[in-house]
């Protein structure tokens, strides 16, 4: 908002001038981009700031108690008092990293795969992708029922094969409950990034791999010379798309675990939201929120800096 | 299929590998609908994948039933069909003024809009309460439209902006030689050349707005404004040992979602996307 | 500097929304006209019991014409939020439902949500009304605040046909024979005690149970209101210790994923031989099919005479702008006569001493409620006496001690540590 407006007005302002682009006036642009300006510093950047400022004060969250200056305590307690947010980010932490690989190798080589002309292959795509349109929140209590330790398919499965000694108390093991989670989301999310790499595939340029083939390169040749150079966009937008929606990762584990057993399965995310609302702590579950985001901005910023700097050539 | 016609084992291999992972990748909903047709004694006794004895159908009506499946559905198409539209039109016209109409700092501004996309959304849930709830539009499905507008805006206007880049230059030039106005440039001649970008956003984001659960936990809660996923939470913590009709309830729950997918489903599985992904 | 951000903030939004809103505010009512009186409350599990409160308001705005009442449910963590939000301002209720304890209802009291209602309970002599045991948790802020609408009691639901097959004589009057009773359930290849650990508070009913048994009441109370350390007590590393072995030993198998509503599905089933639960539960026991001859009840042995319990009460807020019209409602509401005429739909015992029951309770809750005539008093749920970031520590203590990642020993210095970095 401040960058539009803060812009000196130019001197003549012509709607329809044709002077070129170069003396184009912000006024012009203006009406187009109030509606989306309005709704975004409203709804978004009002609350990142009250959020920040909240995570200087001490606050329950009653309108009727106002909030207290208190420096950096909240950040203070975070790193020495909170029980809590050491698991939290070392989930958030394994997380991320899971998902950049498990979801993202699963998701490239299905691409690849269906990226032949295959019987029924639009067939197969929509196999993999209809996962991606359920509700995460529809995800999770599927999931919990297929975890069920009574009647739930994943521990059938394993009976009926005759693997019961295999057989986990999937939500309710502290030890792997987050992994439990995990496999839920990747059933989720790999048919996005599958069709990611798929439109991505579409711009491998087909008559180099023709060239590569016609010079007796073998596939992995022809793959890693030809094919990953040209998907190497795609790489960084399923990359950054994964580290985002990891790190915001909370209704699949509020529907399954709801971050426990004994807080085994929390995240920044969900820690943040059970310090403000459960906990009525809004300064600690501010300051939580602020040190998510400073995390997402550290991975993210240098993506968006390098695409725009790209988009300029 | 000239590949199989010449017995390319290789390839049939692949293909057997293909389907054996589909089908397990499908299981659940198999599993799903099984259970949503069993009564709760018989999925305490018997085996898994066995047919249900009794085939109870109306595990579906009282499901429906019991989580005002008609009522939450109307709320959530409400919302759906309002939003992602005027969602559509102001983050298009955003982008188009970022993209075509080069004023000063313009990149500036279109990074501090993206950076809106990282924002996970319990960040903002204390202060978008009160702001709602000091205009009176708590708990009521056109109040909650507006964060949602606002949390489409990121990623709606740095994907477009992407797109009206991509159009040649020229265009403009040819239109303001005509001596159209912005207005006309945008919606004569961006928006339609936008349809294929613009379809792919709106099923992206009809499929968000109807599953989002985090604010409109916070924001809708008085029962006749509920949406579909929270009447899918409410009913799993009221009913979750009546396997049927939960089950039930979730099918239920997807199937708009799944229809709207199926209706649209070549432009995701045809790679419509590939603007997203030139970077 | 946050207003005019606010105030631009509005104008906008207004302008956004001149064309998809069109909700009206009520209009203040001037003093004289017709008084309309919001109510929030809890979603009730049982349709009896919803309408049961619908038909109450009805007979009521029949004898008093000049006011209504607008009831408004939520489910209990939207209830607990909307209440936080709107304390202080004029969009909240003038009555709200609550739990008495000082963790969750003593939360709105001290950020002064709640009215003073001691000019009321002069008038209608509500002081007189009530059991004394149940007004303890109305007075203990100084002042009055809220009334009593039940005194919940919980006990151990348990199958006789399970205990005689395991070759148990009868309910446990001490912990010691109430450990036997497990060990001997277990051997005869039963499940002794069913719970949901998913949710948290259904696992703390055993770990209170245990304090309150080996600490005692006094030792107990002095804990549980955080007035002494936790720390080194051997009482509570007892009680630590002896949940990690029921856990280990006497649990349904995967009760830690488990919702409660499943535990419970398994002691309706016939599946375990005792669940810890309130009088509430007798209701769904019953439309769950099982045997009501077969189930019996016996309070938890703690040798302290006192019951597990706690109690609800409705509040007035401080902004309410007809606190004598809704106080006028509470002394309807809580009246012998309306109590006795709902006894058993909302709760088995009553809160008002001159209650007589219109209607013959179940036996299960007929039993109950003859066991709270005889107790010497109540020992609250933990997550009603602590505060809520407390109880959240509680819980994952509970959890780590059951899991086997935090060592019974360490438990009540955990916790100690956590209640003194945590002062507010």
């Amino acid at each position: 908002m401040t960058t539009v407006s803060t812009a000196p007005p130019p001197a003549r302002t012509h709607h329809r001038a044709r002077q070129g682009r170069r003396r184009m006036p912000v006024l012009g642009a203006l009406p187009f981009l109030a509606p989306a300006l309005a709704l975004y510093g409203i709804f978004l950047l009002f609350p990142i700031v009250s959020a920040v400022y909240l995570s200087f004060m001490r606050w329950n969250g009653f309108p009727t108690v106002p909030p207290v200056w208190a420096g950096l305590d909240n950040y203070r307690d975070i790193l020495t008092n909170d029980t809590v947010f050491h698991t939290a980010l070392r989930n958030s932490v394994i997380w991320v990293v899971l998902s950049l690989i498990v979801p993202t190798v699963l998701a490239l080589l299905l691409a690849l795969a269906l990226n032949r002309r295959l019987l029924g292959r639009n067939l197969l795509r929509s196999a993999f992708y209809i996962p991606a349109v359920l509700a995460s929140i529809a995800v999770a209590t599927m999931w919990t029922w297929l975890y069920n330790p009574n009647s739930g398919l994943v521990n059938g499965t394993l009976n009926a094969l005759g693997l019961s000694s295999w057989i986990q108390d999937w939500l309710g093991e502290p030890r792997i409950a987050l992994y439990s989670v995990f496999v839920a989301f990747v059933w989720q999310t790999t048919g996005f990034s599958m069709v990611l790499f798929l439109a991505g595939l579409q711009t491998v340029p087909a008559d180099l791999v023709e060239a590569a083939k016609l010079d007796g390169a073998s596939a992995w040749q022809s793959f890693r010379n030809v094919t990953l150079p040209a998907l190497r966009p795609t790489f960084t937008v399923v990359l950054v798309l994964t580290v985002i929606s990891s790190l915001k990762v909370f209704d699949l584990i509020v529907g399954m675990t709801n971050g426990g057993p004994a807080q085994s399965s929390q995240v920044l995310a969900l820690w943040s939201y059970s310090q403000s609302f459960i906990n009525h702590n809004f300064g600690g579950g501010n300051a939580l929120a602020v040190v998510l985001l400073l995390i997402t901005l550290a991975l993210v910023l240098p993506y968006l800096m390098w695409t725009l700097k790209e988009d300029e050539r | 299929m000239n590949a199989v016609r010449r017995a390319n084992f290789p390839l049939i291999g692949l293909w057997i590998a293909l389907v054996v992972t589909a089908l397990i990748w499908l299981a659940p909903f198999a599993f799903m609908v099984l259970t949503s047709l069993k009564s709760t004694a018989e999925i305490g006794r018997g085996s898994i994948w066995s047919l249900p004895e009794v085939w109870r159908w109306d595990n579906y009506l009282n499901a429906a039933e019991r989580g005002d499946l008609w009522g939450v559905a109307a709320n959530s198409a409400y919302i759906a069909l309002i939003k992602v539209p005027l969602g559509l039109l102001v983050s298009a016209a955003a982008a188009f003024a970022i993209a075509r109409l080069r004023f000063k700092r313009h990149r500036a501004l279109l990074i501090v809009i993206a950076l809106g996309a990282m924002v996970p959304v319990q960040v903002a849930l204390a202060p978008m309460f009160t702001t709602l709830s000091s205009m009176g539009l708590l708990n009521s499905v056109n109040g909650i439209i507006l964060p949602y507008l606002a949390f489409g805006i990121p990623y709606q206007v740095f994907f477009l902006y992407g797109f009206f880049r991509s159009l040649p230059r020229e265009l403009d030039e040819a239109a303001r030689i005509d001596g159209s106005g912005n207005w006309r440039l945008f919606l004569s001649v961006c928006l339609p050349l936008a349809k294929p970008a613009l379809a792919a956003l709106f099923i992206l984001d009809f499929v968000a707005t109807w599953n989002e659960y985090g604010m409109a936990l916070v924001l809708l809660q008085d029962q006749e404004v509920r949406t579909v996923p929270l009447a899918l939470q409410a009913f799993q913590s009221q009913f979750a040992s009546n396997y049927g009709q939960l089950n039930a309830f979730i099918i239920m729950s997807i199937l708009p979602v799944l229809i709207v997918y199926l209706m649209f489903q070549r432009f995701f599985t045809q790679g419509a996307l590939a603007g997203a992904v030139k970077g | 500097m946050r207003t005019p951000t606010k105030a631009a903030a509005l104008a906008a939004a207004a302008l956004l929304l001149a064309a998809c809103t069109g909700r009206v505010e009520d209009t203040a009512q001037t003093s004289g006209g017709p008084v309309e009186l919001s109510w929030w409350m809890v979603t009730q599990n049982s349709d009896t019991a919803t309408s049961a409160l619908k038909s109450i308001i009805a007979d009521f705005e029949k004898q008093n014409p000049g006011i209504t009442v607008d009831l408004q449910f939520r489910a209990v963590d939207a209830h607990k939020d909307a209440l936080r939000t709107t304390a202080g301002s004029t969009s909240g209720p003038d009555i709200y439902y609550n739990w008495a304890g000082p963790g969750l209802g003593g939360e709105l009291v001290k950020a002064g949500v709640s009215l003073d209602l001691a000019t009321y309970y002069q008038r209608y002599k509500w002081a007189d009304r009530f059991n004394t045991s149940t007004l303890a948790a109305y007075t203990q802020y100084g002042g009055h605040h809220g009334v009593p609408w039940t005194q919940r009691t919980e006990v151990v639901y348990y199958h006789k046909d399970q205990f005689a097959k395991a070759g148990v004589d009868g309910p446990p009057t001490t912990y010691e024979e109430w450990a036997a009773a497990a060990r001997k359930l277990k051997d005869a290849g039963l499940t002794p005690l069913s719970t949901g650990g998913k949710d948290n508070w259904h696992v703390m009913r055993l770990l209170d149970t245990f304090i309150e048994t080996n600490c005692g009441a006094e030792l107990g109370d002095e804990l549980n209101t955080r007035a002494t350390s936790w720390a080194g007590q051997p009482c509570v590393d007892k009680s630590f210790e002896q949940l990690k072995q029921w856990s280990a030993d006497y649990f349904n198998k995967g009760f830690a994923g488990l919702p409660a509503t499943e535990a419970a599905a398994l002691f309706n089933s016939g599946r375990s031989a005792m669940q810890i639960e309130g009088d509430w539960f007798t209701q769904q026991n019953l439309d769950a099919g099982d045997d009501q001859n077969n189930v019996g009840v016996f309070p938890m042995p703690t040798g302290t005479g006192r019951l597990y319990g706690f109690s609800e009460g409705m509040y007035i807020t401080k902004t309410s702008k007809h606190p004598d019209a809704a106080a006028t409602f509470l002394d309807y509401f809580t009246s012998a006569a309306v109590e006795g005429k709902y006894l058993g739909v909302f709760s088995s015992v009553p809160v008002n001493k001159e209650t007589r029951s219109a209607n013959a309770l179940q036996p299960i809750n007929a039993e109950i409620a003859g066991l709270s005539g005889k107790a010497k008093g109540f020992f609250l749920n933990n997550d009603q006496n602590f505060p809520t970031d407390v109880t959240t520590e509680y819980w994952r203590i509970q959890n780590g001690v059951t899991s086997g990642s935090i060592a019974p020993k360490e438990a009540g210095a955990l916790l100690q540590r956590f209640i003194d970095t945590h002062k507010d």
